[in-house]
């Protein structure tokens, strides 16, 4: 929001620098973003919070400039020379709606000559990028800019009956605005109409036909309060935001009404001309009280800031941005909120403007001196509770683990949208589908519009993109959390994406296949002491027979996820993935290590002639059921098909590893072992067939 | 010498002539097995001629015996001088030839392990839980699909408040909405436990923004620290000793007073250019300064609609966003390139 220096310095008594008020104003919350010389003037961009419409205008940034300087502020002028007939005689304001308009007062000023505005007046808007338009909606305008206080004039004799009411528009109703735009309204909108339509709508813009032009000698001026989510929900409804609106939504000082209408007032008889008629019309809800108040205690301001502070300065700095203050005891006083605060520190914002308000948060006055004191001077501690946070919890080192693991084992993490197209949703397995898919309902586009119940969708993505870049090897992994939908909690899950190898014979890479990425989910799982099995399962989306449901220890046991081969996909080469629901995985229990033995080992491999339909998990089952004595570890050596294989069947060598704690094996005592292991295996799954 | 002294072929003039012998012999060597040979047939111990020569000494008359002794010492001597000369010469062509056939071009390409990457972000993720955890904080998750009371109500922004504006969300068709910042956490941390309380929450955010500098998603971290007694001082000497470790431990920290709804004071918190260290350059406008993060004491009505007194807690809160740490650390120029996965891109990462 642009500010006139010259402008401010009107308020200020002395006065000062520009970049001394920048930089003040910046340091106590009203960052000067930008300071433009523009001729003698300077032109400051200050960002102005939500909280502070205050200072929205140059009487507040005065005000805060005037406290931090320690200097007086010079408040305008607002005394007027009003005549008969009172305002009464002339108009008659009908508040339908208290809550929507807590007060409205309305002033005449007869007699005004529209024109150009002067020099000064139309330097002072310009300086700041308002046009202007005539002299009396340049004085409203200025009190705007001046005050704060967004102020309407109605040209009184467009006013049927000399009335204002203000009420909700009716179904049906329309209005063409200042803007020349023929708008429909409805009751959500609050709107000023006189005795037969509306004319105005309220806090937000005037109408076209009752606004002020050439032709105008009887001026009837709205000063009035708005709620400010009244204004909010017409302004939405409508589609339009202006500065009238952009200060009642956040708050104007519903105490102001009078000062500002007087203001105008006098300008305009200066200015134009016109005689101000006395009294005003003034229309109160007696329900709502602007009156905030609480308790400040010095000691707890220095226990919450951390800081010395002085009494005298607290004082001097509340009192400065219009706190009255009534000391109780030393250091202790009842503080008085000013009316232009309300909005920012009523304790409670989900209350009705009607509603009594409790006492003020203690913070709030805490906040206000730490900003007026200055962030610099407070001293750096840390907080002084001694044991660690309670609230301790593994699963971000399980996450961690995770993401470690799999980087370590070549593996690139990304991370990818959470929503994606619909379509997706469909063509993939998921690890739990509860009821409808989440969908947004303003989304950026379809392709983002259904919340995720997979990570492969996002992977095959990251995919495609690294493959049109050329990359030859995919290897990507994401972990993030699923939404399965209906009212069921998010879980996380953790995908793989892998296929493709560097052509590079120097580096004799190995052809990518099922079991590389298999190999992986295996060593995952056995990171965190879980044995993860694959069991045959047809899943969409990926190639029939290569697809695989993966349980938690045994086949029967907890599903954890899926892998298999992506069916359709459009690479040059087969791209295999896998999803896991990390919840199996925890970090909490280590698990004791098995002592090796001291005394050597014996290694004896057995090949087996197999029917090719016995799975590897069920011979590798049986080998673990039979818990043949001193048998510490098994492996799959090799799988051979082809000559002196009978069709059907498959040689499987597999190498066994026979080792006892407490001796060395004799030949004698591994040979009987292994006939014994050996016997089992070919009883069980020996071919039988044609040889 | 002593061989010169008689006229008949007596053992002091054969020495010569030994001599003369294995120094021809001495010629014809090319390899070990040859060295190894003439050794044994020279000095060999048992039958080297050395040896036998030596032997022949209780034959020469006792006249003799004296001049003879020296001569085949003398002998032994230059022979043993000779093998040894040979030898090593043998020794460095052996070498030669070993080297020959190992010889490699050490300058070709190692066969590394292919390691992978963690996401840059993520990466920022681990470094910030790590200084926290000195500090004694946990961390703590939650959901990414919120409520409208978590995400919005209990930190201040009722329904109709402006500051939502600031904040475009996502909504689902439900009427629920995806979390636009990672302060929902807070919210829940202080519902589900009672003070003193220190975690800090990273985690995915959703906003309804999508262009050049714009992600809809992209990450924050949330810090909270309730207990009695908590001050701003605190707040500052947290920031300071959080900013210095992750950027550099001369960087500076400066609060400046802001709004946001849900802390009172707020602050937007600069930290001095990481680029220049504060002297100024293009990427801090030659300011010195960067915008780092947004911070403030928990607002006593955030605390009282979590179930914390603010009359006896106080507390600070702040909010980081991960993704322009990751852009400052690595110097990514374009928030979007972090979700694309390059994996050209994220591989530079170190894990």
């Amino acid at each position: 929001m642009i500010f006139s220096y010259n402008w401010i310095s009107r308020y200020l008594d002395p006065g000062a620098g520009a970049d001394e008020i920048a930089g003040r104003l910046t340091a106590a919350g009203l960052a000067v973003e930008n300071s433009e010389p523009r001729g003698d003037d300077v032109l400051f961009d200050v960002d102005v919070t939500t909280n502070r419409p205050d200072c929205m205008n140059h009487v507040g940034l005065a005000r805060e400039a005037s406290t931090l300087l320690a200097q007086g502020l010079r408040f305008p002028d607002t005394t007027t020379d009003a005549a008969d007939p009172a305002v009464g005689e002339l108009a008659r304001v009908v508040v339908e709606d208290g809550y929507g308009c807590p007060r409205y007062v309305a002033l005449v000023v007869r007699g005004a000559k529209v024109g150009p505005s002067p020099g000064w007046l139309v330097e002072h808007l310009e300086a700041i990028g308002q046009r202007s338009i005539n002299n009396i909606v340049d004085i409203t305008n200025f009190v705007l800019w001046e005050l704060g206080q967004p102020i309407h004039a109605f040209d009184l004799a467009k006013l049927a009956a000399g009335t204002i009411v203000v009420r909700r528009a009716r179904e049906g109703e329309r209005l063409t605005t200042l803007d020349e735009e023929d708008r429909q309204l409805d009751p959500k909108i609050l709107v000023i109409a006189d005795a037969e339509r509306p004319v105005a709508l309220a806090g937000i813009m005037g109408g076209f036909d009752s606004e002020v032009s050439d032709s105008t000698v009887d001026i009837l001026i709205e000063s009035a309060h708005f709620d400010p989510a009244r204004v909010r929900s017409g302004a939405k409804a409508l589609g339009l935001h202006t500065d009238a609106s952009h200060r009642f939504e956040r708050g104007a000082d519903p105490d102001i009404c009078r000062v500002a209408a007087d203001r105008v007032a006098k300008l305009i008889a200066e200015i134009a001309g016109g005689q101000v008629q006395k009294g005003a019309l003034d229309v109160r809800n007696e329900e709502c009280d602007w009156q905030l108040a609480g308790h400040l205690s010095l000691e707890r301001a220095v226990r919450f800031g951390g800081v010395d502070l002085d009494a005298a300065d607290v004082v001097r700095w509340l009192t400065g941005v219009g706190f009255s203050m009534d000391q109780t005891a030393p250091g202790e006083w009842d503080v008085k909120v000013p009316t232009w605060r309300y909005y920012d520190m009523r304790p409670d914002p989900a209350k009705p403007i009607s509603e009594p308000q409790g006492p003020v948060f203690e913070a709030d006055f805490f906040e206000e001196i730490l900003r007026l004191h200055g962030l610099e001077g407070i001293p750096s501690t840390l907080p002084a509770v001694g044991a660690p946070d309670q609230g301790f919890s593994t699963a971000h080192e399980c996450r961690q683990t995770i993401r470690t693991h799999l980087a370590a084992s070549g593996y690139v993490e990304a991370i990818t949208f959470a929503f994606h197209e619909e379509v997706a949703d469909q063509r993939y397995p998921a690890l739990e589908k509860a009821g409808d898919v989440l969908r947004l309902a303003n989304p950026l586009s379809e392709l983002y519009v259904v919340m995720r119940r997979s990570l492969i969708p996002g992977l095959i993505g990251a995919a495609e993109f690294n493959q049109r870049r050329g990359c030859q090897a995919i290897r990507l992994f994401e972990i993030g959390h699923l939404f399965p939908g209906g009212d069921s909690t998010e879980l996380e899950a953790v995908a793989l994406i892998g296929g493709g190898q560097t052509d590079l014979p120097w580096d004799r890479a190995m052809p990518f296949d099922l079991f590389e990425l298999k190999g992986v989910v295996e060593s995952l799982g056995a990171r965190f002491g879980v044995e993860i099995v694959a069991g045959s399962a047809e899943l969409p989306g990926l190639v029939s027979g290569t697809s695989s449901q993966l349980h938690e220890a045994t086949l029967t046991g907890p599903n954890m996820g899926f892998m298999g081969q992506l069916e359709d996909a459009r690479s040059p080469y087969p791209l295999y993935v896998a999803e896991l629901s990390t919840s199996s995985f925890s970090v909490d229990q280590v698990r004791p290590i098995e002592l090796p033995s001291r005394y050597p080992g014996v290694e004896v491999d057995l090949t087996l002639t197999q029917s090719a339909d016995t799975a590897w998990s069920e011979i590798a089952q049986t080998i673990r059921k039979a818990a043949v004595q001193d048998l510490v570890s098994f492996g799959l050596k090799d799988r051979y098909w082809g000559e002196g294989v009978p069709a059907g069947a498959v040689n499987t060598t597999i190498c066994f590893l026979y080792n006892a704690a407490d001796s060395s094996l004799t030949r004698d005592e591994v040979n009987e072992r292994h006939e014994a292991m050996r016997k089992l295996l070919e009883q069980r799954f020996g071919w039988k067939g044609e040889v | 010498m002593s061989s010169d002294q008689t006229g008949d072929s007596g053992p002091a003039e054969d020495l010569a002539g030994r001599l003369e012998e294995f120094e021809q012999e001495a010629l014809k060597v090319s390899d070990r097995p040859g060295w190894d040979e003439l050794r044994v047939r020279w000095v060999g111990r048992k039958q080297g001629i050395v040896r036998t020569l030596l032997a022949g000494l209780k034959d020469v008359p006792a006249g003799e015996r004296r001049d003879y002794g020296q001569g085949v010492n003398r002998l032994k001597q230059k022979v043993e001088e000779r093998l040894e000369e040979i030898g090593a010469q043998l020794d460095a062509s052996e070498k030669s030839i070993s080297r020959q056939a190992a010889a490699v071009d050490v300058s070709l390409p190692g066969r590394r392990p292919e390691v992978g990457a963690i996401h840059p972000v993520n990466v920022v993720t681990q470094h910030i839980v790590e200084i926290f955890r000195a500090l004694g904080y946990s961390v703590a998750d939650g959901p990414e699909v919120e409520d409208d009371f978590h995400n919005f109500e209990a930190l201040n922004f009722p329904v109709g408040h402006p500051a939502r504006d600031t904040q475009d969300t996502f909504f689902l068709e439900d009427g629920r909405l995806l979390r636009t910042h990672t302060s929902p956490v807070q919210v829940r941390t202080m519902l589900a436990r009672k003070p003193p309380i220190r975690v800090i929450c990273p985690g995915r955010v959703y906003r309804h923004d999508n262009d050049l500098r714009h992600s809809p998603m992209f990450h924050q971290v949330e810090g909270l620290a309730v207990a009695e007694g908590i001050t701003m001082g605190d707040l500052k000497g947290t920031l300071e000793a959080f900013l210095q470790r992750l950027f550099h431990p001369d960087t500076g920290v400066r609060l400046r007073p802001s709004y946001f709804p849900f802390t009172e004071p707020s602050v937007e918190v600069d930290i001095t250019c990481p680029f220049c260290r504060g002297e100024g350059c293009q990427t801090c406008s030659n300011t010195g300064w960067m915008e780092i993060l947004g911070a403030g004491m928990v607002d006593p009505r955030v605390l009282s609609k979590c179930g914390i007194d603010p009359a006896i807690y106080s507390g600070f809160a702040f909010g980081l966003g991960l993704d322009r740490v990751a852009m400052i650390r690595y110097g990514i120029p374009n928030i979007r390139m972090l979700f694309d996965n390059d994996e050209r891109l994220l591989r530079q990462v170190q894990i």
